[in-house]
């Protein structure tokens, strides 16, 4: 649903530069040259062959039954019958090697595109809605293959079926064939500008049409409170508003379609009868024969398919270029952060990490840190607080080498991180999100995306450290328990003993944590908690903190507000200097004890925003901190 | 035609329901069944035309080259014929056209209708059903199966009877030509319908599993891109590029295997089928040389035999697609069947608005599986005006209780009476006209802040009064700040609001409602401290006049109310005023009242630790 819509918005983006993209994309082929010449002479050749067995018929009337020649008609027929053999298996290699050809040419796109993906800097995640990442994948790889392999067997065969129709026509009557050349055009004109007319009321029935499935949601979704105020009949008026303009442009779309055929068969017809009646005067002074008015006859009828076909690819070839653009345009966008040239691998993380008068801001340029200054001692554990966009997940993702300050430095073990290599830092890092994300596949496996060389028993080991193997081991099939997509299949706590556990697999220097607000049950909350204290033992810690005892653990606590420290300490210390700090820590204690003693739900609170139509189709990531950093 | 201008007939599709799927299908038709059989004999017309073409062509060779029949000059007569030719194209076009547009005309009108019923039938179905089925369900069928019907009524059903009567028009030509010629031209025919319904089943197969690949894809590449922060963090880029590369892969080659059945079904069922068509020249080529059929005779049957032979792949096509049709109309059928809430029926139908007086007696609940009661005996009784405060933890059956008041659920004990007079003996319409529900978690619609506030209010209100009532529930303010003030479109393509933010828009539309009965959903928890007061200052003005259900878990949110019940477990374990529950120590109330305290205490020690 998502990618529909996004193809829509998309669809009306096309550039005037055909010629370079249309060269682009025919380098595409370039590995697969053998292919191409292959399916474009069987192609050529099916389609000379259906014209000739057109001419056959002609013959046939002529040379044998209007001769009452039997030898000769056998010997036509013949020819006839191996002509088709031979063009059967020209059909079977062109449809083969198009077709595979077109699989082969979306494989590779596909391939390129998840590739040069991996490669791209988490700001460009930012940017771009993962729906529309889907799309390029998806979608536009589809249009350009097809182009590049149907369009051209299509637009092929309508040309050399064209080419040898009039080559014959001209063999048996050049006047008459003449005729044709000269309605020709006018079919191909017509018919054009019917595909067109078509695409336009198509292209609006599909907007209509994810209105009215968006419009289907937002009232399933919200349906409890269309029913408390009663709205059913207004929503049902609005509603049939919006099937009326669907039902107006696909009865549009599909009355014209049906007019398209008929009008171009009458302009052939036209063409028809002029050869009937110029032609019946010629048979009588016999320049051409009631074979050759039969030949035309076929000729005719069936040129609307070649034009047709012409027509179809022409009018799909712009959204096949639009989409080759938008491939063209994600594969050339460079990563954002990338290794230095002379960049060495980091040895090690366990060192001073300094923030030196750090900027940054988002792509929105709205600064966020502005002259941000901390220095992290080795083994330290660093609890950072305050109110949602303060800042807290930015420090992260710098920290992560995510993103890069714009000004100032940050150094590990005195030196500026940049000039480490990303990999080096990024296998010592080891990230628990607040929303743990795990992939489809087993429980092993998603534990082993941690250390693919772990052995069962190292798997095993770091899931008993995180305290994830006690409720591994109830699952029906422990270890081997298929998680789900996207982990679906198992409670938000348990994804977060897992993604702790493959944490711990990982052996790493430097431990981020996300601390999950909402609400796990009261066992597997203080799992959690003992596996975030296995983990970070000995290590230097950042947790962006929500839970009271993981604050309060903290050697560091760093109250985050509009981009600056606001104030740091310990928990003692800042409970003493009544600020930012205090009143923080006196809401939320006061709020955990309620749930402790169960007068309390847990808060739902602002995270678990309304959900409407919109938001649900095109959920896109805004390139806020708070959903770049707290995924 | 008529069909230019819109008009949706509507259509009970409940009438729609058969054993008999096709029957079913049927019933759909209903008033549209004239167009389609007109739809059918334009193009049995079309189809005619098309062959007098080639019956044309025949008296052409036979009567005026051969026989040198005449009308006027020899000039003359073949600009007869070759009009006659362009009177065929016309008339085989005009009707195709015809034909096509009736048509789009009865599957677009069928859709159309089809739409407008499952929508307003959906948002009719009880509060069970939809908390039973998942919205993604229910929107695919709303799609994915409409549009199959769709293409069921405007290509596979129009699409069959077109190459039926293609087929029987010029078989019957044919056979009016030479019957021995017209028996042999059918001979593979039977058998090529059968290979080509087989192989379409199995393509169908093949390219189910293709598609189910293609979602694989779908699925890794999802996850990928959702989850590029953990592949970031893990530095998994190759081995995530070695997955997607096998799943890609995987992919290629089932598209291989579905190209191969492809190119050798096509080219094969030609060799059969071109087999077919020679056999049939070269037998009626010696007819007409034996001088049994003329030679426009066989320039008539080359043409028309083409029509009779190659479409019947098609046809195999059709027929095995007409079984999605089949699928979708079940599945549609599912949601069709469902029984809808009536929401006016009821033994009373009040004029004017309730006073307000609540009772029940004895009230318990249980939901329709029937396990256990959710609540049970709940007895009391609240005046005009008064407010009831329902304490409870999570699962006490607080807001089950309140959900039966505007009959989302119908109670299964006991009685509730409103101004006396029992609750389901009121129409529904009328009692959710009368009770207004600040829901905990607000939901919002992705529409302007203004017609947000203005949902479901049910009568004209001037922009004074929508702006007193976001006045009255401080939001007035906030909704000025956004760049397009009251037009601010909520949402995706707008505004977020916060949490906060929400709950007081669904305030404002509330205030504009003006219930007598009020249902305050545990209407602060989503709030931020610092709007808490101007919230709790806008429900207090809001409660004044109405008799008030107030759901909380904080003694301080209860206090104030005129009966508080204090709720476990679906029971009423406690009664009565703040006052009086006070004073009995060891009940649950209490016991809160006591925890708040203490915390408040433990949270003076431990900031005293500190110090």
């Amino acid at each position: 649903m998502a990618e529909e819509i996004i193809e829509l918005e998309e669809e009306e983006y096309t550039s005037q530069l055909t010629a370079p993209v249309l060269k682009r994309i025919m380098q595409l082929l370039k590995p697969h040259w053998k292919w191409v010449v292959g399916f474009l002479i069987t192609i050529g050749l099916t389609s000379s062959l259906d014209a000739y067995f057109t001419y056959l018929n002609k013959q046939m009337v002529d040379q044998g039954i209007a001769l009452g020649n039997k030898e000769v008609l056998l010997r036509l027929a013949t020819i006839y019958g191996s002509f088709i053999l031979l063009q059967s298996a020209m059909i079977f290699t062109f449809i083969y090697l198009a077709g595979v050809l077109g699989e082969r040419v979306q494989y590779d796109l596909r391939k390129l595109l998840f590739n040069h993906l991996q490669d791209l800097s988490l700001s460009y995640y930012a940017q771009n809605a993962v729906g529309r990442l889907i799309a390029r994948v998806t979608s536009d790889t589809g249009r350009v293959s097809d182009l590049v392999t149907w369009g051209i067997v299509d637009s092929t065969w309508a040309i050399m079926n064209i080419v040898t129709s009039l080559t014959f026509m001209t063999i048996i009557n050049w006047k008459l064939a003449i005729i044709v050349s000269i309605i020709l055009p006018v079919m191909i004109f017509v018919a054009t500008k019917f595909q067109k007319y078509i695409l336009v009321e198509f292209r609006q029935s599909r907007r209509a049409n994810s209105k009215i499935t968006g419009a289907y949601n937002e009232n399933i979704q919200g349906v409890r409170v269309v029913k408390a105020l009663g709205r059913e009949d207004e929503n049902l008026v609005e509603f049939q508003e919006l099937t009326t303009k669907m039902y107006r442009a696909s009865y549009r779309a599909a009355w014209l379609s049906a007019l398209f055929l008929p009008t171009v068969q009458i302009i052939a017809a036209i063409a028809l009868g002029a050869i009937v009646w110029y032609g019946g005067v010629q048979i009588q002074i016999g320049l051409i024969t009631i074979g050759g008015i039969q030949a035309f006859v076929s000729y005719l009828t069936f040129m609307m398919w070649p034009v047709q076909d012409l027509a179809r690819v022409y009018a799909e070839m712009q959204h096949s270029i639009a989409s080759a653009e938008r491939i063209f345009k994600l594969v050339d966008t460079p990563p954002d952060i990338h290794n230095k040239p002379d960049a060495i691998p980091a040895q090690t993380l366990m060192g001073k990490i300094e923030f030196d008068h750090v900027d940054f801001y988002y792509e929105d340029r709205k600064p966020v840190l502005t002259d941000f200054t901390l220095t992290v001692n080795p083994g330290e554990m660093i609890a950072l607080v305050g109110p949602t966009g303060g800042g807290k997940s930015t420090i992260v993702n710098l920290l992560c080498r995510f993103y890069q300050p714009q000004k100032g430095t940050i150094s590990i073990n005195g030196r500026d991180y940049t000039d480490y290599t990303l990999e080096s830092i990024h296998s010592k890092i080891g990230i628990v999100l607040q929303t743990p994300h795990l992939f489809s596949g087993t429980v092993r496996e998603n534990i082993r995306y941690g250390n693919l060389s772990a052995t069962d028993e190292q798997v095993e080991e770091a899931a008993k450290v995180a305290g994830a193997h006690d409720f591994i081991v109830t699952l029906e099939k422990g270890y081997e328990q298929n998680v789900g997509e996207s982990g679906n299949q198992l409670s938000v706590g348990q994804k977060q003993l897992i993604s702790l556990a493959r944490a711990v697999l990982a052996r790493l220097e430097l431990f981020i944590m996300d601390e999950a607000t909402s609400s796990v049950d009261t066992l597997t909350e203080s799992l959690i908690q003992k596996g975030m204290e296995a983990l970070m033992k000995g290590r230097t810690s950042f947790v962006i903190a929500h839970r009271l005892s993981t604050i309060r653990r903290a050697n560091r606590i760093l109250v985050i507000e509009d981009g600056k420290i606001a104030e740091q300490g310990t928990h003692a210390e800042l409970l003493r200097q009544r600020g930012h700090y205090y009143r923080l820590y006196t809401q939320q204690f006061r709020h955990q004890l309620e749930v402790q003693y169960g007068v309390s739900n847990e808060l739902t609170g602002d995270d678990r925003s309304t959900v409407t139509a919109d938001s649900i189709m095109m959920r896109r990531e805004k390139p806020n901190e708070e959903s770049v950093a707290a995924d | 035609m008529s069909n230019t201008t819109p008009q949706s007939p509507t259509f009970d599709f409940r009438n729609a329901l058969n054993e008999n799927r096709l029957v079913g299908l049927w019933r759909m038709m209903t008033d549209f069944r004239v167009s389609y059989i007109a739809a059918t004999l334009s193009l049995a017309v079309s189809a005619l035309a098309k062959t007098s073409v080639y019956l044309l062509l025949r008296f052409f060779a036979d009567d005026v080259l051969a026989k040198g029949t005449r009308f006027g000059t020899a000039t003359q007569t073949f600009l007869w014929i070759g009009l006659g030719f362009i009177l065929l194209a016309f008339v085989e076009g005009g009707f195709a056209f015809l034909s096509g547009r009736l048509a789009a005309y009865t599957a677009e009108g069928i859709t159309r209708r089809l739409r407008d019923f499952l929508f307003d039938h959906i948002q009719r179905l009880s509060f069970s059903y939809h908390s039973q089925t998942p919205t993604g369900d229910l929107i695919e069928r709303v799609t994915s199966d409409v549009d199959a019907l769709r293409r069921f009524f405007s290509e596979q059903a129009i699409g069959v009877g077109r190459i039926v009567l293609l087929f029987f028009i010029n078989w019957a030509a044919i056979l009016y030509l030479n019957v021995k010629l017209g028996l042999m031209s059918v001979v593979v025919i039977p058998f090529m319908l059968w290979v080509s319904m087989w192989f379409f089943k199995k393509v169908t197969k093949a390219y189910e599993e293709y598609q189910a690949q293609e979602a694989v894809l779908s699925t890794t590449l999802q996850e990928n891109l959702t989850g590029v922060r953990v592949v970031k963090a893990f530095a998994r880029q190759d081995y995530e590029k070695n997955k997607f590369e096998k799943d890609n892969w995987l992919k290629f080659l089932k598209g291989k295997i579905l190209l191969l059945m492809h190119s050798l079904f096509w080219p094969l069922s030609d060799i059969v089928l071109g087999a077919q068509m020679l056999f049939g020249y070269i037998f009626g080529a010696f007819m007409a040389i034996n001088g049994e059929i003329t030679l426009g005779d066989y320039i008539a049957y080359v043409g028309l035999v083409v029509w009779l032979i190659f479409p019947i792949r098609n046809l195999g096509r059709t027929i095995v697609q007409t079984s999605t049709g089949m699928v979708s109309y079940a599945r549609l059928m599912d949601i069709v069947k469902q029984v809808r809430e009536p929401l006016t029926d009821g033994r009373v139908q009040p004029e004017g608005p309730v006073r307000g007086e609540i009772e029940f007696q004895d009230v318990s609940f249980m939901y329709s599986d029937g396990k256990h009661d959710v609540i049970k005996n709940i007895s009391f009784h609240i005046k005009p005006g008064q407010s009831i405060a329902l304490l409870g933890s999570t699962g006490s059956g607080k807001t089950s209780m309140v959900n039966l008041l505007p009959r989302f659920h119908d109670y299964t004990g006991g009685h509730i009476l409103i101004d006396g007079v029992e609750l389901t003996d009121y129409p529904r319409k009328y009692l959710r006209e009368q009770i207004g529900i600040v829901q905990q978690e607000p939901f919002l619609f992705s529409r302007s802040i203004r017609e947000n506030i203005l949902y479901g209010v049910g009568r004209s209100v001037t922009k004074e009064e929508i702006e007193a009532a976001a006045r009255a529930a401080a939001i007035h303010d906030v909704i000025l700040s956004f760049p397009d003030g009251y037009n601010t479109i909520v949402g995706e393509k707008g505004v977020t609001l916060s949490g906060g933010q929400k709950q007081r828009v669904t305030i404002a539309r509330t205030i504009l409602k003006n219930p007598r009965i009020l249902i305050l959903d545990d209407s602060t928890s989503a709030i931020d401290t610092e709007t808490e007061a101007e919230i709790r200052a806008a429900l207090n003005g809001l409660m004044e006049n109405r008799t008030t259900f107030i759901i909380a878990h904080r003694i301080q949110s209860v206090m104030k109310a005129d009966l508080i019940l204090v709720l476990d477990k679906g029971e009423m374990i406690q009664k009565g005023d703040h006052e009086s529950l006070l004073k009995q120590f060891g009940g649950m109330y209490r016991k809160i009242y006591d925890i708040q305290t203490r915390i408040d205490e433990e949270l003076e020690v431990e900031i005293a630790r500190a110090n």
